[in-house]
């Protein structure tokens, strides 16, 4: 099989208006849809009934999607099918599968606008963010396709006379994946093609808000020619997730979440259960407390867009996105003010809308917790600006900047998950790449300066697992920037990166005595 | 109705006989002291910097710099630090390194690279403020060219830089509507076959006028941006001012043109003030481009006509790469040739399209002047009804040839701080040390008639 190399799915190009003439009708052809239907599928079987239903969070009458919640004989019945499944799967050669996996990116990339849609509907995602998040998910189709290929060549060994030696990655078995909200195609579906590439089977265990996204991820890679028995699909709440990564014949835990759940999921993988025959191995991709250090020699005309834009898009709602930003004191009036500027124009709205920066927030419990730490940010320090008013319909926090807060504050340690961001005065970057590595956290972070001694050092003192220089923080793109933090932000699996399928792999070493009598055979 | 298309084979060849007698005219009326353009830059740095692109990456991310520094000592570090990065230093360059180690090294290294930045800066930008710029101007009027001042400033993110970047806009109209006033005349640059020209001209940019132009999204920070320049074009045209909206990078072109037709088609504007707009040649879709503001200008019937600029444009490498970045087909000519091409083409578009408009050829290039004024001549153009329009400290040379040959020749004068003038700083030098640049051809030498070549 010849492929083409690993290229990005290109966004859409939405600088031009005949590019965005396409979306309106794109969103009246998924509206007609809606409500979705979404079953658990196990194995060929379907079982639907309307138990479950997530909402626009821009309009929370609008009922997007419809789904049965699984129950904990279907958590079996699914983790059975797939360790069956796993026969079948496993035999296929890397090419093999990766056609499959092509082919399922083909039926995505036809939708591409459907797709994106649905997310704006689903999870508030605007155009923009749900175009780029459908064309992730076309990325980690093409690059663990490939990435399968090269792991299947086996790599070289020393050789000696009279021996053969062999190195050979072989799948895992059952994988569960456990997915968010929040990239709501594109992270479930890049932990499904990771396991699947590999030869795994999976069961997949979607976010109880964005089932509709996760059953076109399910349909897109059987459309492709992955057989029933190695993907099944358990919409549910959150004891279908704890169910399947206790269960004790699934091998790989790939969960992309909250580091509470993230914590959970990694004590109960060490659990042995009797029966069990594996070492659970976890793929967690947790939370962050993201930092921008902005030095005295910046250049605010770059640093403000992108603190800005990293901070608001998608309303703060990205595990990369800038929470904290450490400017130096020569110039941390002029940044804040320049901030505040910017953020209080901001337009809040609808997700639907092409001008919308800041969408709502996912849903009520969320817009809870914004809203609480917008209250302590307004007792500890000071507003510096929020962009008001925001529409009463749906779950809109308004984008705020907070200043002046005490070391120790709970909206400086603590993942808000919403657009809220904390600007502080440092009186040097020393002081600033301190401030980040006493947090727990170690996600992405950022740097504004141009002194190349100064992004030297601070590459070298940065536990983060994405450093970006220059620019904004989020929107990391499979291949170019392998995704996922350190620390207690997950276990460095790198999400789009040459690494990340070994974690859904065992290695197994071959050596052959070739000496027979005295005769090398 | 006939209209006059792309001349015909035999005018070609009388056309292109033209273009390299009127092209070896204006070379020989350039200043004999200085045939190259090259020499207004510190002519032995950009030499080095064209021939090493990692010295030239250097350089220009210490110029961008050098406004963020807070000392001499500070100035000295970041210079160290970037040509660290060089990896076979040229032998000056390692002198400046090894002075660099000391203290009071740095501080004399910071001081000459201050002093140079600084130099080169102010062969671009005329002044801090337009009154302090007004000497200049008034010197480019006495020497036969006009003028039109661009306010330099950093981006606009909030609606007080918008605000402020307005009002530095009426500022500089007022004061150069005053002090033009007192300028003796000079019938070439005040008239053509339209009417009267206005001696006040001030250039705009859409991006400063708003903190909410989105690529995705135009409409909301077009009518922010409206809010703002309506007062401009009344003011403009109280006093007898003319405004030119400047084109940016392909990301705000719609906003822009939909905003200049649109608030030039209001009933208040229809008869004046004299108001102009942009069209980028690099541009593979310019010509569509083209179409729509002749269009528009054919529809309108507006007075005075529109000046369309002609420009090859400043935004290549930015829209170059931020298309590969994202997979997008590059909206920009890649071949040079193809541009000069092009911008051919369009130069004969828009002079059949007068009276509807008027035409400036912006271009440093002896060959795109050249062919604008044997083919304005062709059709049967007057000399006055060509606007040919220069950079200031790029076109210095071109822009006395032209005055001197009699030709209506506007300059372009940035005006403002250094710290915002270092973004244009760096595009223009960039600009000029492409090795594919005109100015860097004429002044390696090329010969005259590989330089008038047709592209």
């Amino acid at each position: 099989m010849i492929l083409q190399p690993f290229a990005n799915e290109p966004i859409l190009e939405l600088r031009r208006a005949s590019v965005r003439a396409g979306l309106d009708d794109a969103m009246a052809g998924v509206d007609a849809q809606l409500p979705m239907r979404v079953p658990v599928m196990i194995g060929g079987d379907e079982r639907f009934e309307a138990s479950l239903v997530s909402t626009d969070p821009g309009e929370p009458e609008r009922v997007v999607a419809e789904s049965a919640h699984a129950t904990g004989g279907e958590v079996d019945a699914a983790v059975a099918t797939a360790r069956a499944g796993a026969r079948d799967w496993a035999s296929r050669t890397a090419e093999e599968r990766a056609e499959v996996l092509l082919a399922a990116a083909a039926w995505m990339r036809e939708r591409r606008l459907e797709l994106a849609a649905l997310e704006v509907r689903e999870c508030a995602k605007p155009w923009p963010e749900a175009d780029a998040d459908v064309c992730e998910a076309i990325d980690f189709l093409e690059y663990y396709a490939r990435g399968a290929i090269e792991l299947a060549a086996a790599p070289e060994l020393v050789q000696v006379p009279g021996e053969r030696n062999e190195l050979r990655y072989v799948p895992r078995g059952v994988a569960a994946v456990v997915a968010p909200w929040n990239f709501p195609i594109a992270i479930p579906c890049g932990m499904t093609a990771g396991a699947l590439a590999t030869g795994n089977t999976v069961v997949l265990k979607p976010a109880e808000q964005a089932p509709g996204c996760a059953l076109r991820i399910v349909q897109a890679l059987r459309a492709g020619g992955v057989p029933p028995g190695a993907i099944s699909l358990l919409p549910g709440e959150g004891d279908v997730g704890a169910a399947l990564v206790r269960h004790r014949d699934v091998q790989t835990i790939a969960f992309t979440g909250s580091q509470p759940v993230g914590l959970e999921i990694i004590r109960a993988a060490a659990d042995v259960v009797p029966g069990q025959r594996y070492l659970k191995q976890v793929v967690a991709e947790l939370g962050g407390k993201n930092c921008v250090i902005v030095d005295a020699d910046a250049d605010l005309d770059e640093a403000v867009p992108g603190i800005v834009s990293s901070a608001f898009i998608y309303a703060g709602q990205k595990c990369s996105a800038a929470a904290r930003v450490l400017v130096h004191e020569a110039i941390a009036d002029q940044l804040i003010d320049r901030v505040a500027g910017a953020v209080s124009v901001l337009d809040v709205g609808r997700a639907d809308q092409l001008a919308t920066e800041v969408p709502p927030v996912i849903e009520r419990a969320a817009k809870e917790r914004v809203d609480r730490y917008a209250q302590i940010a307004q007792r500890d320090g000071r507003i510096a600006a929020r962009a008001e008013p925001v529409p009463d319909r749906g779950w809109f926090c308004p984008p705020t900047v907070a200043v002046d807060l005490p070391p120790g504050s709970p909206v400086l340690e603590e993942e808000i998950f919403g657009p809220l961001l904390a600007i502080e005065r440092v009186r040097n970057v020393e002081q600033a790449c301190d401030i980040v590595d006493g947090l727990p956290f170690a996600l992405t972070g950022g740097l504004f300066a141009r002194d190349p001694s100064t992004v030297r050092y601070v590459r070298g003192r940065t536990p983060v697992g994405n450093l970006y220089v220059n620019r904004g923080i989020t929107g990391a793109m499979v291949g170019r920037q392998p995704f996922g933090g350190n620390r207690l932000s997950g276990n460095g699996t790198k999400a789009g990166g040459p690494d990340y399928l070994r974690h859904f792999v065992e290695p197994r070493a071959l050596t052959e005595n070739t000496m027979r009598h005295g005769l090398e055979v | 109705m006939t209209d006059l298309t792309e001349p015909a084979a035999p005018e070609r060849e009388a056309l292109e006989r033209e273009i390299h007698r009127i092209g070896g005219e204006i070379a020989g009326a350039f200043p004999s002291s200085a045939r190259h353009p090259v020499r207004a830059l510190d002519a032995r740095a950009m030499e080095l910097a064209s021939s090493d692109r990692e010295l030239k990456a250097a350089l220009f991310r210490f110029v961008d710099v050098v406004p963020a520094c807070r000392s001499l000592d500070d100035l000295a570090r970041h210079l160290r630090g970037f040509l660290d990065e060089v990896p076979d230093a040229p032998l000056p360059i390692a002198a400046a390194m090894r002075v660099s180690n000391t203290k009071a090294g740095r501080t004399a290294l910071g001081a000459a690279a201050a002093s140079g930045v600084k130099h080169m800066a102010h062969r671009f930008i005329i002044g801090e403020t337009p009154s302090s710029a007004l000497g200049v101007l008034r010197g480019l009027w006495d020497r036969g060219a006009a003028s039109s001042v661009d306010l330099l400033g950093e981006a606009t993110v909030t609606q007080a830089e918008a605000d402020r970047y307005a009002e530095r806009c009426n500022d500089a109209l007022q004061r150069l509507a005053a002090a033009a006033r007192k300028w003796p005349e000079r019938p070439i640059l005040e008239h053509d076959s339209a009417g009267p020209l206005p001696r006040a001209n001030v250039s705009v940019k859409v991006s400063a006028l708003t903190p909410l132009l989105r690529p995705d999204a135009p409409e909301r920070g077009r009518r922010d941006a409206a809010q703002r320049m309506r007062p401009l074009l009344e003011h403009a045209q109280r006093l007898g001012a003319h405004l030119h909206i400047d084109m940016e990078s392909l990301d705000s072109r719609e906003a822009v043109l939909d905003l200049v037709l649109e608030l030039l088609s209001e009933e208040q504007f229809r008869s004046g003030p004299s108001a102009g707009i942009v069209l980028q040649a690099y541009l593979r879709d310019s010509p569509e481009l083209a179409a729509t503001i002749l269009d528009w200008a054919a529809s309108s019937q507006r007075t005075p006509p529109l000046t369309v600029r002609l420009v090859k444009g400043a935004y290549w490498d930015h829209e170059l790469v931020q298309a590969r970045q994202h997979g997008w087909s590059v909206p920009v000519f890649e071949v040079k040739a193809d541009c000069d091409r092009n911008f051919e083409t369009l130069t004969g578009t828009l002079l059949r399209a007068r009276p509807n408009i008027r035409v400036a050829i912006a271009s440093h290039n002896l060959r795109s002047v050249s062919n604008a004024i044997a083919y304005n001549r062709l059709l049967g153009g007057d000399d006055s009804d060509l606007e040919l329009q220069v950079l200031r400290g790029l076109g210095d040379e071109l822009q006395d040839a032209l005055a001197a040959k009699g030709f209506r020749v506007r300059t372009y004068c940035p005006v403002g701080d250094l710290v915002a003038g270092m973004a244009y700083l760096v595009r223009r030098l960039l600009e000029n040390t492409s090795n594919e640049s005109f100015l860097s051809e004429q002044a390696r030498g090329v010969p005259l008639d590989q330089l008038l070549a047709a592209p």
